[in-house]
This record gives structure tokens, sequence and C-alpha cells, in this order.
């Protein structure tokens, strides 16, 4: 946004599905997903409630790995180029390039600065010049850097829902990850907390690509550029934001939108 | 009518809940009703110990005690010393004496035969006689020139034992004359040792001969008091049967009764012994005892000033350095107890406090003594305390690390199997555990103290099978359960949310459990380990079994190796000692009390574990 010329519509995506069915055992929660998300954009994930939204949004950065059923049957998922299922793939490193905010904010029982510095120490970081500097740049990204730097100390949990939650996206951000995946950030939040936050996502699209899902239409159009709607484990209809809710292509998108939705 | 049953089913689980409570509280009052008379009973002893005098005689006894302990390490001095000097030949001697018993065992059988032979009258055939004779003479032959003979001896000395054992008969009763050799040569060099070390084994001697005057008196004295002191028991024993049977005569219906009641009250009445008087005596000779102890006091600083400093062999040096540590502290306290002597006084009065010390602080549980029964705390306590941090300490990381691997590394199959496996060392009965303690456990450790390389550790070699460490490595395994049950309850309640969040970091799963598992759950291990500590510091048998019952403050001074010493618990001396003591006695009362402190010292570890939880379970900014 603030430099058209260096992202250019041409690059390569920054995730790439590819023709992707995932399944939970012997269920089909995903088929045939087709989805490239570009460098430095908001790309939000709407559908009604267990369209595979979520399940897509962690097919990403692997976080279904951890159910010992799931998994990817068909196609490819691929974040800068590259098969994220690969054998030689490490994924702590690929948890570095993606990061994820969760639903339910969730900051460590231990101080605030020890939250935001989490992520760089597990991959290996000690040097207290470099963890200060980081835990600074990513409070300062997450706008919480004014209202908590002489308290970074402090317990994370005596800290307001949304400042908890903001807590959480400058964990996450704290790595400099390429893509943040969020999964309906502001979903337990009150609307001023929510309005910092897709203030927050806005900035954000200015140094990386954040995927986001949400069941609040109005934020799609307020946050994404671009939006994909799923239904039933498939998606529909991927295009601009502006474009699709004024003119969706498919008539299940327009039901969905308009509410009428059966 | 439905109002009314749900009434009822109501109250019926209430008055579920209020039995217990109930119970619990009867328990209380049961042990402070029994515990509470204690302190006045002790206070009546303590009075007696005070008016009869034997207060005295302890005041120069108990720093005499030391004596013993500064003697023996002398002794040992001068044995250390002479010792390299005549091992070589006593060591020579000794063996030559050991082939002679050998080769006599040897032959036991046919040298009998012929000295029964010889007992017998009328006396037997002598051609019978002389074969008898013949066999005992061959045999003797071939033990001699078949024993094994230590390298001690030269090839000539090995050929002479060989020839002069081969002689040896039931009939002939002086000694082989190479063995009065070898005696008298240990005998020479013993004496030259002697005379080498003529300086420490005088100044040991003098050392050892100096309280004896002290001695005789003081047991003159104490004979005297515990007199005394005897009579008063028995005249308390006496009034109390009296006390009992003239509130029988009172409430007694039939006159007959009441009058036969009270002529038997009569008879058994007796006086209070008069203590002054009995003491007169004894106070008049505080002066002689005086003397005694200044002459005692300048014999042993003489002694000390001839004493060498130090040794030829490190270890006697070691011991004279003690010695000479130890000793100026000694005589600094006999001559402390010159001025005790001579404040003291029989008829001041023992205050509740004196009485609360002595048995909190108090060094000493003497119990069925001829002399003084003593209710000190002190070592019962320690040996509880001592027990329970060594279970503590090998049990924290045994359970801890056990609950993290099953709760976050084990497959569903592994926790199948080690969940109930590690449950089920509660089901051991804990007296089968003082079964493996004793028999097991006991041998494992002495025979693995007694390895040469690893008699470097601390305490090693160990004196004895059952000891404080012994039983801490049980009472560990009987906490584990609890622990372990507990820990992993805590592990299991961190919230998911947190491990979703360190995996999203990329975190990996050591990560993650070290850095956010653990801490998150750490009031809740704290708490397991505290619970642990409780239910470690209540068990009774094992202890009882196993820690070897010495009852002593373990000797701290020894460095870490003071867990290889025997020790005894507050748990272990109740179950002990209730039995046999007679009901309402001062000992009796004691032990109400330990138990009523353990009560307390249970109270305030579940306490802790509740505080623990209750403050890091929602921590506040």
């Amino acid at each position: 946004m603030s430099n058209p010329s260096s992202s250019p519509a041409t690059s390569a995506p920054i995730v790439e599905i590819r023709d992707m069915d995932f399944s939970y055992g012997s269920k089909i929660a995903l088929h045939d997903i087709q989805l490239a998300v570009e460098r430095r954009r908001v790309t939000a994930l709407i559908g009604p409630s267990g369209c595979g939204k979520s399940t897509l949004l962690r097919c990403i950065n692997r976080m279904n790995d951890r159910v010992p059923s799931a998994r990817v049957t068909r196609g490819a998922v691929l974040v800068k180029g590259k098969n994220i299922h690969d054998e030689d793939v490490d994924l702590t490193q690929l948890r570095k390039q993606v990061g994820m905010v969760f639903q339910k904010s969730n900051p460590f029982p231990k101080s605030i600065y020890e939250n935001v510095a989490y992520g760089l120490r597990v991959h290996g970081e000690n040097n207290v010049e470099v963890l200060d500097d980081a835990v600074e740049r990513a409070l300062r990204s997450a706008a919480l850097w004014d209202e908590l730097k002489d308290r970074l100390q402090a317990h994370a949990l005596g800290l307001s829902g949304g400042q908890q939650q903001r807590l959480c996206i400058a964990r996450a951000i704290a790595t400099q990850p390429d893509v943040l995946l969020m999964d309906e950030p502001c979903s337990a939040l009150d609307p001023i907390a929510t309005l910092k936050i897709e203030e927050l996502i806005h900035q954000f699209a200015r140094d990386f690509s954040v995927i986001i899902v949400t069941h609040n239409m109005q934020q799609a159009v307020r946050v994404s550029d671009y939006t994909a709607f799923l239904h039933l484990g498939k998606l529909i209809e991927f295009s601009p934001t502006e474009l699709m809710f004024e003119r969706p292509k498919e008539k299940l998108t327009e039901s969905y939108l308009r509410g009428t939705f059966s | 009518m439905a109002w009314d049953m749900q009434k009822l089913i109501r109250s019926f689980f209430a008055s579920n809940a209020s039995v217990t409570i109930i119970v619990l509280l009867l328990i209380m009052v049961f042990l402070m009703r029994e515990g509470a008379g204690f302190l006045g009973t002790y206070k009546h002893e303590l009075e007696i110990y005070r008016k009869a005098g034997l207060e005295l005689c302890d005041l120069v006894d108990r720093p005499l005690a030391q004596h013993q302990d500064l003697s023996s390490k002398l002794r040992r001095a001068v044995t250390t010393s002479i010792d390299p000097l005549i091992q070589s030949t006593r060591a020579r001697r000794d063996a030559a004496f050991y082939i002679k018993r050998e080769i006599e065992q040897s032959t036991t059988l046919p040298r009998e035969a012929l000295t029964q032979a010889l007992e017998k009258t009328p006396a037997l055939d002598p051609a019978k006689l002389d074969q008898l004779r013949r066999q005992v003479a061959s045999e003797t032959a071939a033990a001699a020139a078949t024993a094994a003979i230590s390298n001690l001896f030269s090839a000539e000395e090995v050929a002479r034992l060989r020839r002069e054992m081969s002689l040896l008969s039931p009939e002939v009763t002086e000694m082989p004359s190479f063995l009065t050799e070898l005696s008298a040569a240990f005998r020479v060099m013993d004496k030259e040792a002697k005379q080498k070390y003529t300086q420490l084994i005088e100044a040991s001697d003098l050392f050892e001969e100096a309280p004896d005057s002290l001695r005789a008196m003081l047991s003159e004295l104490k004979e005297d008091v515990l007199f005394t002191k005897e009579a008063a028991m028995e005249y308390f024993t006496l009034e109390e049967g009296r006390q009992k049977l003239l509130k029988a005569a009172e409430v007694a219906t039939d006159l007959k009764e009441k009058a036969d009641l009270l002529a038997e009250a009569e008879a058994s009445k007796t006086e209070e012994p008069n203590y002054q008087e009995n003491l007169a005596p004894v106070l008049e000779r505080r002066e002689e005892l005086q003397e005694h102890i200044t002459q005692y006091a300048d014999s042993i600083t003489e002694a000390l000033k001839t004493l060498p400093k130090t040794g030829d062999v490190p270890e006697a040096t070691k011991l004279l350095a003690e010695v000479h540590e130890h000793m100026p502290l000694h005589v600094q306290a006999m001559r402390k107890s010159l001025t005790e002597i001579k404040e003291w006084q029989a008829e001041k009065p023992v205050s509740i406090i004196t009485v609360v010390g002595a048995f909190f602080f108090g060094s000493a549980w003497l119990t069925n003594s001829s002399w003084q029964d003593f209710f000190g705390f002190v070592p019962l306590l320690a040996g509880s305390v001592v027990i329970a941090l060594i279970a503590i300490v090998i049990a924290t990381p045994l359970s801890v690390a056990a609950a993290i691997y099953t709760n976050q590394f084990a497959s569903d199959r592994e926790k199948e199997f080690i969940k109930p496996v590690i449950e089920f060392i509660q089901a051991i009965p804990s007296v089968v555990l003082g079964f493996i303690g004793i028999s097991l456990l006991g041998d494992l450790i002495k025979d693995m103290s007694e390895i040469p390389w690893l008699s470097g550790l601390p305490g090693f070699p160990i004196q004895e099978r059952l000891n404080m460490f012994n039983a801490g490595c049980l009472l560990a395994l009987m906490a584990i359960p609890t622990m372990f049950s507990l820990a992993e309850d805590a592990l299991n309640n961190v919230p998911q949310a947190y491990i979703d969040a360190s995996d999203a970091l990329g975190a990996t799963k050591l990560q993650t459990v070290f850095r956010v598992i653990v801490p998150a759950a750490l009031s809740g291990i704290a708490a397991a380990v505290l619970l642990g500590l409780g239910r470690v510091i209540g068990e009774t048998m094992v202890v009882l079994l196993v820690a070897g019952n010495r009852i002593a403050i373990p000797d701290f001074g020894v460095g870490p190796g003071f867990i290889f010493q025997p020790a005894h618990t507050l748990t272990g001396i109740i179950a002990q000692e209730l039995g046999e003591v007679s009901r309402g006695s001062a000992h009796w009362q004691a032990l109400f009390m330990v138990g009523i402190v353990l009560f307390a010292i249970s109270l305030l570890v579940n306490g802790c574990a509740r505080a623990v939880v209750r403050r890091f379970e929602t921590p506040k900014a």
C-alpha cells in the first residue's frame, strides 16, 4: 500500500495452496482448495460455521499436525514457493515465518517482556540488546509500547482483554514473520478493542501478508484486500474484496453475503 | 410431602459431612486433653528433681560426660601411633598362632580320640595308645606339610614352622619354640614402641585417671539424692492411691465398706520426705565437691601441657589436634560448673517457661531411667525432619520428572502402563517396605559403602545398616505416588491455549514443555511436593523399622555423611513407647504432646500447600 512499485501483482504469491484435499481420518474437511495469497495484502477467509476456514488457516503453519489423524491427502501448500510438507522443511522455521494469533487471547503466565521475547528466545536469541530492541519494536507495532513501556516486567495476565490480544499479536510479530495468520482475533473483544486491532492489521500490510478468519463481514470489508468464501469445505469464490461484496460471481456467495443463506 | 422428602435427603448428606467434622474435632479435643496435663506433670517431676538434689549432681555430671569422649580419642591416638611400629611383629606372631590353630583344628578327630583314651581309667592297652599316637603324628605331619603359610616368613622360617608344627600333639604342653620366640619378639617390640611414646601414654593415663576421685565422690552424692527422690516418688504414688480410696469411701453407701476403705487409706498414709533435711549433708559437701572439680580441672590442664601436639601418623595428629581443641572447652565447662554449684538453690521454683523450654528445646529424650526421665523433643524432631527432607530430595526429581514424561512425552500405551504402576506403589503396605529396608536396602547401602572407589563419598563406609538415609529412600518411594499424581494433574491443568501459542511460535516440544508448561504448572508441582512432605512426616511404620531408633540429635558436625546415622522420629517414638507406658504418667502425656506437635506440623504443611496453590493460581499484575 505504501509503496505499490515494490509489490507488483506479478510477483510470486507468498502462500499458495494447490488442489488441496484435507481430511480428519475418513472425514474430508477441505476439498480441492486453490488459493494464492499475495505479498503485503490482507486476505480474509469468510464462510458459515464449520465450513473449514480455521482448518484452512491451520494448514498454512501446519498446526493441524498435532491432530493425529489429520493430514493433507492431495495437493500441496507452498509458503514462499516451498512445499511445507517436504521432508527438509524445518517446522520451527516455518512457524517463525508464519505467525499466528488465536481467537482467544492466550498470553503466557509470564511477564509482558518475556511474552514478547519468547519467540526469539526459542529460536536461540539470548542477546539482551537484541531482545530489548525486538520487544520494543514489536510492542510499538502492536501499539502497546506507550501503554506498557514502564511495566514490562508486570505479569501479562494482569492486562485487559484487548491489551492481552494485542500482546499476543506483538508476540507473534516479534520474530518478524512473512505471514500472520489471525483466527477470529476480535471475536472476544469489545468494539473499541476491535477497532484498534483492525487499525493494526492495516499497518501490518505494509510489511507482511495477513490472512484473517472472520465471522464479521463488515470486518472483512474494512480490513481485507482479498476475500475467500468457503462453504462445506470448498472454496466457492476468491476475489478482491470490493469486487466480491459488490458483484459476487457465485449465487452461493451472494446469498451468504445478503444473509439469505439457507 | 415432596418437600419433606427433599429436606430429609438434604439432612442425610449434611449429617454425613458433620459426622466427619465432629470426629475430627473429637480427636483434637482428646489429644489436647491427654497432652495438656503434661506440662503440669513434668513440672512436678522437675521440681522433685531439683528439690531432691539430682539437678546439683547433673551440674557436674553433664560436663564430665565429655571426659569419656576425649579419653577415648587419646587412647585411639596412642594405638594408632604405636601400631605401625609393632604391626609387622604382631602380624608374624598372629600368623604363626593362626597356623597352629588351623592344624589343630584339622586334626581334631584323632587328637580328641587320643585325649579321651589317655583319660580313661584303667589305662588302655599301650599298643592301642601307640596306634592312636601314631595316627595323631601322621595326620599332624600331613597337615603341617600342606598348611598354607603367609609370605611374612622366609623360606627357612617356613621350614622350621612346618617341622615344629608337625610335632604338635595333645601330650606336648609346651609351645613350639618358634612361637615362643615370636611372642617374645612382639613383647620387646611393644615395649620399645611404648617407650618411644612414653610422653603420650603418660599424658593419656593421667587424663584417664584424673576424674576418679571426683567420680567416686559424685557417685556417693548421687546415691544420697536418689534415695530422697525415690522416697518422694513412692510418697506421691501412695498419696494418689490414698486419695482414690478416700473418694471411694465418700461415695460408698455400705457403712462397713466405708470404714474398710477409710482404714485402708489411713494405713497407706506416709510422710513426704523432708527434702531440706535430706539434702543438708549433700550441701555440706558442696565445698568438697568444688575442690574435687578444681583438682580435676587442674590435673587435666597439666596433662594437656605434656601432651604432644602432633603424632607420627596423620590419624594420631588429627586426634591430638581435636583433643587440644576440645580440652580447654571441657576445662572451661568444668570450671563453669563451680559457680553453678555455688549458685544452685534447691528451693528455687521451676517456672512453666523452663518446663516448656525443657520440652521444646530439650536435647535428651530419656525414659525409664533409674536417675531422671527427660522429655526433650529436639532429637525426635531432628530425626523426623532430616528423614523427611532426604525423602523429599529424592522423591521430588523422580516424581516430577516421571510426571513430565508421562504427561508430555509418553504415548498412550505408555501412559496406560506407567500411571497404574506408579499408583500401585501406594498399595504396598508400609510394613512390607520396612522389610525391604531392613533386609535388602540396608545391606545394599552398606555393601556399596564398602566399595573402595566410593569411599570418597561423605559418610562412607557407613557404620549402621539402619539409618536415616535408608528410611528416607523408602519414604521417598512412599511419597512418589502422591507427588506423581498431583504433579501430573498440575501439568494436565495447564491450558491448551498456552501450548498452542508456544507451538505456533515455532517452539520445539522440549521448549514448550520446559519454558511454558512446567513454569505454568509450578505452583501445582510445589503443592504436590508439600503434600508429599506431609505424607512423609506422618509415616510411622517404615521409620520405626528402618531408621535405627537411636534417640540422639544427629551429629551434623561430620558433614553431609550425617544422613547415614540412625535416628528416632516423632511418629516412631509414639508407636514404640505408647503401648508400654502406664496410662496418665508423665511419659504417657509426653507422647501425647509429641502427637499434638505432629498434628500441628501436618496442619502447617497442608496449609502451606493450599496457600501456595492459592497464591499462584490467579496471578495479578
